[in-house]
């Protein structure tokens, strides 16, 4: 029997200006792709290894406590198992496979949805942490406050699905600039610079902050401004990156992440099917585009005459910029930017965080939940203390900068 | 509207004015009214009082009913020689869905007091005309159905669900 197509909805999306339009057709494939499937409570299913002198590969038994089914799970299986926590879509999670296999397997992921299913094992749950949190407090109505602004925050979302044509006019007109040999030496040499600068500049933090004085507000807006346009012109590299290596862009947009955080965004997963080498590039230079802003920041700061205004909004740029360079390529901090993208696709271990987290818990809990055995434990404690130990120092640091700054 | 051979043209194509006899059509063509938008002009909105149906003559009308914030579902599209906005023509209830032109349209309008008036005046064209429309409601009442199981399929389908397992 032939297969239906998918089923789709077309949908008109309001532009701001009431007219406006644009048609999306939304097949239910995509809806199903940005579902978060979720594993059942721990309390209430147990796994357990079968080990066996035949196979050469691991086998798992998975049993619901509540309705005493078991299924019987694959090394793969209890891999995608374990990334069902509810906060992973299908689409991430098929990511995930593709890092730590190496190759894809079309019906995997449905036939093991399917047969959770059936033992009662799973449930969805399309909603953030921290919004299941203001749904369970409803009552309350700061709660309720709460929950309608992010709500409607949530619903701003700016994005476009035809920019591939743009992104390579763009490349074409001389975005394959900045991929060439001179684009490295020059960033290189433009780090370097800024580095000089910002060394002479911080011998004496406070003159170069005073500046703001009476100014605070204005040099406050025009330095988050500029981290504004940075965080668009960061994602826009990372689209230039994916049309060099001649691979798909397929939405950039504005949206609010979380319902508060202003942000660009890109999508470029279709750089998944290049190289790693690829991938690397795509991420790193995105993030160099704080590198060059932060340089240029520190060369025109030191420059600029001392106690200017000119001196402290630029010498602030330079330190955000390069803040956020780090925080973009550092992978050690919680946070699965471009360097922890880089760090778990080079040593394959997508779930790095997930299970690191995870593991910590268990150790502090006294649960003694053993994740996996072997290798991967040091790894784990490894990315657990370095982030812990580096998110307390980037806090120390900004700490001595304000007080610098006001002392 | 004045009866040019081109709209009676245009009217004999037109699903329910198909069985009207020419003195018919030339009197109703006389109760029309023409009515031009531009592209992505919004005619109604759900919700707005209305009593009159369009007739599209040329361009595309798209129909869409709220769904969530700006996001609304395109019900249907109404190309030439089509019509919609018959609902309140009949009962005077508010606009079930939003009309908006996806291009130029060109329209003619059939108000209730039009209606009406062909109903006294023009007995046999009115009742080939109730006729047609209760033929056009059912075939509309097929489609929602239709949309209706759509929808439960995509709904199915996005979510995975094994529903013949259980």
């Amino acid at each position: 029997m032939q297969r239906p197509t998918p089923a789709k909805f077309e949908l008109l999306v309001r532009r701001d200006d009431e007219e406006g339009f644009e048609l999306r057709q939304v097949a239910s494939v995509t809806g199903y792709l940005s579902s978060r499937p979720r594993r059942i409570e721990p309390d209430a299913y147990e796994i357990s290894e079968l080990r066996s002198r035949v196979a050469i590969a691991p086998g798992f038994i998975l049993k619901n406590k509540t309705t005493d089914r078991f299924l019987l799970l694959s090394e793969p299986e209890r891999f995608l198992w374990d990334q069902m926590d509810g906060a992973t879509s299908l689409q991430e999670i098929a990511t995930a496979y593709v890092l730590k296999y190496g190759e894809f397997d079309f019906e995997i992921i449905p036939s093991l949805l399917r047969k959770l299913q059936r033992a009662q094992l799973l449930t969805f749950e399309p909603r953030s942490r921290l919004r299941a949190v203001l749904a369970r407090n409803r009552g309350r109505a700061v709660v309720k406050a709460i929950e309608l602004v992010l709500t409607g925050l949530e619903r701003i979302r700016i994005s476009t699905h035809n920019v591939q044509g743009f992104f390579q006019a763009l490349y074409r007109f001389g975005g394959f600039l900045l991929f060439t040999p001179i684009a490295a030496i020059a960033c290189a040499v433009l780090a370097v610079a800024g580095a000089a600068a910002a060394l002479v500049l911080f011998r004496d933090v406070h003159d170069m902050l005073e500046g703001f004085g009476g100014h605070a507000l204005r040099g406050v807006l025009m330095v988050k401004l500029l981290f504004f346009v940075s965080v668009a012109l960061h994602q826009f590299v990372h689209g230039l990156a994916c049309i060099h290596y001649r691979r798909r862009v397929r939405e950039f947009g504005f949206t609010f992440l979380h319902g508060f955080v202003p942000t660009f965004y890109i999508d470029v997963t279709d750089i998944f099917m290049a190289s790693r080498r690829a991938r690397v590039v795509t991420a790193v230079t995105g993030a160099l585009v704080h590198l060059a802003l932060g340089a240029v920041a520190f060369i025109v700061a030191a420059q600029a005459p001392t106690g200017s205004f000119t001196q402290a909004f630029a010498a602030a740029s330079g330190i955000i910029q390069w803040q956020a360079l780090v925080v973009a390529l550092y992978p050690f901090c919680f946070i699965e930017m471009d360097g922890y993208h880089i760090l778990v696709d080079v040593l394959g271990v997508p779930t790095l965080k997930h299970d690191a987290i995870g593991y910590a818990k268990s150790l502090l809990t006294g649960a003694g939940r053993i994740i996996g055995e072997g290798r991967e434990e040091p790894l784990w404690i490894a990315y657990v203390v370095l982030s812990t130990i580096s998110v307390a120092a980037f806090i120390a640091f900004n700490a001595w900068i304000i007080f610098s700054a006001t002392h | 509207m004045q009866a040019s051979d081109e709209t009676l043209a245009f009217l004999r194509d037109v699903r329910v004015f198909e069985a009207f006899s020419d003195p018919d059509l030339t009197a109703l063509t006389d109760r029309l009214r023409e009515r031009d938008l531009r592209r992505h002009q919004i005619l109604f909105r759900e919700g707005d009082r209305g009593d009159e149906m369009f007739i599209v003559r040329r361009g595309t009308i798209l129909i869409s009913k709220a769904v969530t914030g700006k996001v609304e579902q395109v019900l249907v599209r109404v190309e030439p020689f089509d019509f919609f906005g018959e609902m309140s023509l009949f009962d005077g209830s508010p606009r079930s869905a939003t009309a908006q032109a996806e291009t130029d349209v060109e329209l003619l309008v059939l108000g209730r007091d039009s209606l009406q008036a062909m109903t006294e005046t023009a007995p046999r064209a009115a009742a080939a005309f109730f006729y047609a429309m209760v033929q056009v409601f059912m075939e509309r009442l097929r489609r929602s159905t239709q949309q209706v199981a759509e929808a439960t399929r995509w709904g199915l389908e996005a979510t995975g669900l094994d529903v013949e397992a259980r």
